[in-house]
């Protein structure tokens, strides 16, 4: 009788001791001494900055090494000049139409579908329509780019998730994609 | 009745005419009694001391290690050099109960009993070290091998610091069950004696229903001589280990293999002038001068005259070999020690602890117990100087000129120290009001070989006379 009573003293306290624990919250923590940064990480908040963001813009203009400003503007007609003018800095051996599939299926085949024929699984569930084929458009490498680039219509910038030479690839495989429609 | 034969030559350990009961009172009179304005007064300075101290400690853990005078240079100083010399303190306990016990000295049974307490106290005091010279003490328990969410993270064993962690709580485990063992048949003494319900309990709970069998004496002796045996090779290991702290280093001056069992010797010989200087005031204030007598203190500067020898050798065999090595870092921190800005300390050091305890070889001043007093407090001084000319003067000048410096301890360096001294003292005055101080049952045992009125009987009746009813049978064994 006198075990029964301890055992259950010693379980009674172990849950005491465990249900301290809230999963809706971060468990207790013993001693966090280089658990919080000191530093400034890159997506956290700050009072610092005015709009309380760390990850602040950068000035106007400046033009980060490595990087080539895009010289075509998001209008009518830098569409068209994109179009007739743009060529791919990419030559034979730095095309990589593996890569470009695998660009091509991360950020535009949800819509455009795995073969650009405007069947994509968002089409295909009707969460919404109009998206064309790519064989029924007039489309060339320099207007590929520049909509990747600042999107069109219902598209939008892919300048974000996209490098220069990622969209440079993707722009190869789409008219890859384009010539065997 | 069988022969009993005693040498003539040996004076006796038990002086005044005491019979068994006399033992036993005389043990029991500290701890029946009660404490007079001198103990109260010792005990508010040692404890304002420790309180002290304990305030030093929060303050260094609350504000961090640079409380203290280290640099980055210098990264052990005081707090390794009273780490060291608390532990070579303890070792003497353990020495005197467990390798004297080996070498069949009786004297050491009116001295081990405090001779224990002192390894208990100064141990703990020595243990405090190693936790708060950490930067982060609250993660202590990371230098134990425990199964972990880490991966099982583990300790490496190729550390003497993680060495430490094991030489010092084996060590105070095996001492402290050593001390207890032996202190089973005095609580029951003391037990079977008490006056008052409350020290009943008390004495019952501590004595473990000791009953003194002819059975339980039997393994009592079995198990003190086992842990002897084995308490033996942990004193010389336990501070080995501790050498090791420096001798596996590649800092000229630490990087020695002399150091073990140099650091040995110094431990004994420091320890015994410990033993030796709280030994001197208990047997005045406890009336233990018949136990503890001038043969025991002589005895004593003999063992810390001899290890004093062997340190000093071993002093000389360091300098010999930097001279000999012709490694010019080794020489130069010799050269460092005996002439650089630590002069005065290495000095202070050499004339403690080699020239000090020669003047043991006049039998006039080991056997005078002023003398015996002044030259153990010096010892206990050269020792800790020892251990901060080891540490501080090899650290501050090595290898690269460009980080030479030097150590200036704070008043939290200080206050950390007085605070173990105060937390020792706190300990061991309490114990002396409260436990047997002298092994009374170890004592009994050699009353009648070596006591001051069955010695004279031995002389007037020969060696049968050791009872009142069976001598005169024969008178030619004198």
């Amino acid at each position: 009788m006198k075990a029964l009573y301890k055992i259950a003293m010693l379980a009674g306290l172990s849950m005491a001791f465990t249900a301290c624990f809230n999963k809706k919250e971060p468990n207790y923590q013993y001693f966090p001494n280089m658990q919080h940064s000191v530093a400034y990480e890159t997506y956290a908040e700050s009072d610092a900055f005015p709009n309380g963001k760390e990850g602040q813009l950068p000035a106007k203009g400046s033009v980060p090494r490595g990087f080539t400003p895009y010289e075509y503007e998001n209008s009518t007609a830098g569409y068209e000049l994109a179009k007739a003018n743009l060529k791919s800095p990419l030559d034979t051996a730095s095309v990589d139409m593996a890569r470009g599939e695998q660009l091509f299926t991360v950020y535009c085949a949800i819509c455009h579908g795995d073969k650009g024929d405007g069947k994509g699984n968002l089409v295909k569930r009707e969460k919404f329509l109009g998206v064309p084929n790519y064989k029924d458009r007039q489309i060339t490498e320099g207007s590929v780019f520049h909509v990747i680039t600042y999107g069109l219509n219902s598209m939008g910038s892919h300048a974000n998730q996209l490098t220069q030479e990622e969209r440079w690839q993707v722009t190869a495989y789409v008219m890859k994609l384009r010539s065997e429609l | 009745m069988s022969s009993h034969y005693e040498a003539p030559i040996r004076k006796p350990l038990i002086i005044g005419d005491k019979n068994f009961h006399d033992v036993t009172v005389d043990v029991a009179r500290p701890v029946e009694g009660r404490a007079n304005r001198q103990w109260w007064i010792a005990f508010s300075i040692a404890l304002a001391a420790f309180l002290w101290g304990v305030a030093c400690v929060a303050y260094t853990v609350a504000t961090g290690i640079g409380a203290w005078g280290l640099n980055k240079t210098i990264g052990w100083a005081w707090d390794i050099t009273n780490f060291v010399w608390w532990v070579g303190i303890g070792h003497a306990g353990t020495l005197i109960s467990a390798v004297l016990l080996l070498f069949r000295q009786k004297w050491r049974m009116a001295i081990n009993r405090s001779a224990e307490a002192m390894t208990i106290f100064s141990v703990v005091q020595a243990g405090l070290f190693p936790v708060f010279h950490m930067g982060r003490p609250w993660l202590a328990f990371w230098v134990l091998p425990i199964p972990n969410q880490f991966g099982s993270l583990w300790v490496n064993f190729n550390s003497p610091l993680l060495w430490d962690v094991f030489a010092i709580s084996t060590y105070l485990s095996v001492s402290l069950v050593f001390w207890w063992t032996g202190l089973l048949p005095d609580f029951a003494m003391l037990r079977d004696r008490a006056l008052t319900p409350f020290t009943k309990r008390v004495y019952s709970i501590l004595s473990f229903g000791w009953s003194g069998r002819a059975k339980d004496w039997q393994r009592f002796e079995e198990v003190s001589l086992v842990l002897a045996g084995l308490a033996t090779p942990l004193v010389l290991s336990v501070h080995t280990i501790v050498s090791f702290d420096f001798a596996t280093s590649v800092i000229p001056g630490w990087h020695t293999t002399i150091l073990p069992p140099y650091f040995v010797a110094g431990a004994i010989f420091s320890g015994f002038a410990m033993v030796n200087t709280l030994l001197i005031i208990m047997r005045k204030v406890s009336n233990l001068e018949a136990y503890i007598t001038i043969q025991h203190i002589e005895l004593m500067n003999i063992i810390i005259m001899i290890t004093g020898s062997i340190v000093g050798i071993a002093y000389i065999t360091e300098l010999f070999v930097a001279w000999y090595s012709g490694v010019e870092y080794e020489q130069y921190a010799f050269l460092n020690r005996a002439t650089g800005p630590y002069w005065w300390s290495y000095w202070l050091m050499m004339t403690c602890n080699v020239i000090s305890p020669q003047v043991m070889w006049f039998k006039k001043i080991r056997t005078s117990i002023m003398a015996s007093f002044i030259i153990s407090l010096v010892v206990n001084i050269g020792m800790w100087f020892e251990r901060f000319v080891i540490i501080v003067t090899s650290l501050h000048r090595d290898y690269l000129p460009s980080s030479w410096t030097m150590f200036q301890p704070t008043f939290v360096d200080a206050g950390f120290y007085i605070g173990t001294i105060g937390f020792f003292f706190v300990l061991f005055l309490l114990y002396s009001r409260t436990f047997p101080v002298i092994a009374q049952a170890e004592v009994k045992s050699i009353m009648k070989s070596s006591s001051e009125n069955y010695k004279r009987k031995r002389e007037l009746e020969g060696d049968h006379g050791h009872g009142h009813d069976n001598h005169s049978t024969e008178h030619n064994h004198h």
